[in-house]
């Protein structure tokens, strides 16, 4: 009875608080995997709360909210039970053993040095692990590989090699067995975090990711299955001694629920990097918080000389803002990315469900001429699949073009290796080859189905772009076909995507299409800036759009700072090329807006709701393109429908 | 197609009245016996399986409830 005086009575404020400090917690949790909660222990206290009754109570409503996540993720296959369960029964030993720490160091040290301890432990850990995982993040941000399948670090491969008879296992989430000597001093890692800092996951999800080789989305979903276990354990243990708050964790549940349903449909729309991001985010600002809050400590254990009471003061509520900062970064960066993958998601969605027709009037007997354009004959072409979504349009596409054009199809797959990948992950190879392997049998397949001649070819080096242009060389293809991957923001200005540096290296034509576009024939867009490449372009687009029957708009961009010359030279460059379509028989109209090209093309693209954009390129290679840049890679980039670059001969 | 979608939507609907209903009859009990509740699960020893009972109810009804919430705004995940 006597404990029940340490529970608080609640204003309607303190349960609004605790309902948006919920929320905000579960948003995150829902998104990395933990990371929630450590806001919360601090918050309650501010309001009055016991510190144990606050931990006690913040560990109750984790474990309910971490199921519900947990179940939430496992339906978007995101989860591995058997992985989260395997660490989660050692992590709840290192609970016990870090609680048994943290209370001999109270004993020994007093409050002063648990919470020096508590914050050299943050500053340790998020330091190191922190910085690593944000660095990590923006590598792979910075290198162009965001969109890539995410690679299996050096150390996974080699903590997957050791076998070590008796204590292996194997986890879905990994591909792999693994020896559970490895698991356990994770586990126990894991949980000595979260008796320290309450936040056992940011060692937990690292420790998945980096040591054992799960994927960023399945470690940060299998992190909540670590943190159910670990909750159960820890409520029971302050259940027993009858210091859980309940009303206080039913209303940081009652937010937290909304939140981390949210969390977790957004890591649907993310690529996996993001999920460093907001952990790599939230764990540097939380350092920072703990790092300002040491001298408090060290003048409290007389370590350093006494510090003026306002000064430890305003030291402890500076740690406290910080600390609602990092949720607070967390949450909005996770929001952003839920807003923007939806807004993609739904503009896709509608792209792709937009009505559509033959690329060639059915009325034309197939097949069709050969000729179709004057720079090449349309009769192989060379279609480059990942077996990914993002290739789906480009075999679909392919496909029905060969089907009208009565063209040859050769379908390539590439699997990347290195020599290093060779030795060292013999069936991880196998493995990409075997998949590889039946998603050609099955374009293959659809293509006999079509009546489509097809081949296909499965090959493996290490630079992707060299072998597609390699094959297509071989084949004496006239056309490459391929997919790409959307890039936004500064992505968009990175080099290193497979598809540019193909159509970098290509010497013969490379239709671009991305997964939801359908080239339907309702408009062309023929992007001109007057040039012998852009006139390559023309005759291109021209013969297309003749056999189409489809309408043209040729768009020749300048920009403000052009002169009135250079301006009077775009409409006489439009002029020129309408004139020469007009003469082919298309029905063609001109423009010349002032802007940013890319931005324009695009522009003019979506505006004339046109499925096909057609450039020249200027082949531009390496540092040549870094330094002049590309405008058919940054129109690549933005629009949604199909793109053709045509070489010049 | 147009009457399997209005069918589709209207069973989301019905399952969020009834979870949320759910929901709120639990917090308002909660509520309503404050000082019953807190005295009851912070008796200790073998009364914890009293809060652990009720955080699994809570998240039975609200976990299913708020599943439910974001899916009828149309905040879905990506298939």
């Amino acid at each position: 009875m006597e404990l029940v005086t340490n529970f608080i009575p609640l204003s309607a404020l303190d349960v609004t608080y605790l309902l948006v400090v919920g929320f905000i917690g579960g948003l995150v949790s829902g998104f990395i995997g933990s990371g929630g909660a450590f806001v919360l222990t601090p918050a309650m206290m501010s309001m009055g709360v016991p510190g144990i009754v606050a931990v006690a109570s913040n560990i109750c409503h984790k474990f309910p909210k971490a199921l519900v996540g947990a179940i939430k993720r496992a339906k978007y296959g995101q989860v591995d039970v058997k992985l989260g369960i395997v660490l989660g029964i050692s992590a709840e030993a290192g609970v016990i053993y870090g609680a048994h720490i943290q209370e001999g160091i109270k004993t020994a040290y007093g409050h002063a040095g648990s919470n020096l301890y508590v914050s050299v432990a943050f500053v340790v850990v998020l330091g190191i692990i922190g910085s690593y995982v944000l660095w990590d993040a923006w590598r792979v941000y910075r290198t162009g590989h965001a969109d890539e399948e995410e690679k299996v670090s050096r150390l996974a491969r080699w903590v997957q090699s050791i076998h070590i008879p008796g204590t292996m296992m194997y986890f879905k989430g990994l591909n792999a067995r693994v020896s559970v000597l490895f698991t356990i001093p994770l586990g126990f890692a894991t949980g000595m975090l979260a008796a320290t800092i309450a936040v056992g996951g940011f060692i937990g999800v690292p420790a998945m990711h980096y040591v054992l080789g799960a994927p960023a989305l399945i470690a940060s979903a299998s992190e909540l299955v670590i943190a159910f276990v670990m909750g159960v354990g820890g409520t029971m243990k302050f259940a027993w001694s009858g210091l859980v708050d309940i009303r206080l964790a039913m209303i940081i549940l009652a937010g937290s629920l909304f939140g981390i349903q949210l969390g977790a449909i957004g890591t649907t729309y993310v690529k996996p990097h993001m999920i460093k991001v907001v952990m790599g985010v939230i764990m540097v600002l939380v350092l920072v918080s703990r790092a300002i809050a040491i001298p408090v400590y060290l003048s409290e254990l007389d370590l350093i000389e006494k510090l003026n009471p306002h000064l430890t003061e305003a030291l402890k509520n500076i740690s406290f803002v910080v600390l609602i900062a990092a949720l607070a970064a967390g949450a909005a960066i996770v929001f952003a990315s839920l807003w923007r993958g939806i807004s993609v998601h739904r503009r896709e969605a509608a792209l792709a469900g937009a009505p559509s027709a033959a690329f060639a009037p059915s009325t034309v007997a197939a097949p069709m001429s050969p000729q179709l354009s004057p720079l090449g004959r349309f009769e192989r072409f060379l279609v480059a699949t990942d077996g990914s979504e993002y290739s789906a349009g480009a075999v679909r596409e392919a496909l029905s073009m060969a089907r009208k054009c009565g063209a040859r199809v050769h379908v390539v797959s590439v699997v990347a290796s290195d020599a290093e990948l060779e030795t060292m992950g013999k069936q991880l190879l196998k493995k990409e080859f075997d998949t590889a392997q039946s998603h050609l049998e099955s374009v293959r397949a659809q293509a006999a189905a079509d009546g489509v001649a097809c081949e296909t070819h499965l090959i493996h080096g290490s630079d992707l772009h060299q072998e597609i242009v390699n094959e297509a060389e071989r084949t004496q293809a006239d056309l490459i076909i391929m997919g790409r991957r959307g890039r936004h923001g500064l992505a968009r200005l990175m080099v290193g995507d497979t598809t540019v540096k193909v159509i970098g290296h290509a010497r013969c034509s490379v239709l671009v299409v991305p997964r939801a576009a359908a080239l339907t024939g309702r408009h062309f867009v023929l992007a001109s800036d007057g040039s012998r490449y852009a006139d390559a372009a023309a005759a291109a687009a021209g013969s297309l759009a003749r056999h189409c029957q489809t309408p043209v708009t040729v768009v020749s961009v300048t920009r403000p700072v052009h002169s009135e010359e250079r301006r009077r030279e775009a409409r006489h460059v439009v002029d020129r090329v309408v004139a020469f379509l007009k003469k082919e028989g298309v029905t063609a109209e001109g423009a010349v807006p002032h802007g940013l090209p890319d931005q324009m093309i695009v522009q003019t693209a979506l505006d004339r709701q046109a499925d096909l954009i057609v450039m020249g390129s200027h082949g531009r290679t390496g540092l040549e393109r870094i330094l002049l840049g590309s405008i058919v890679e940054r129109v690549l980039n933005q629009t949604h429908c199909a793109v053709l670059v045509v070489k010049a001969a | 197609m147009t009457d399997s979608t209005v069918a589709g939507a209207g069973k989301p609907i019905t399952r969020a009245v009834l979870y949320g209903l759910m929901s709120l009859i639990l917090y308002f009990l909660l509520y309503l016996f404050e000082d019953s509740i807190l005295e009851f699960t912070a008796r200790g020893g073998w009364y914890f399986i009293a809060p652990v009972a009720l955080a699994f109810v809570f998240s039975y009804a609200h976990g299913t409830f708020t599943g439910h919430f974001w899916d009828i705004l149309g905040i879905k995940a990506k298939k």
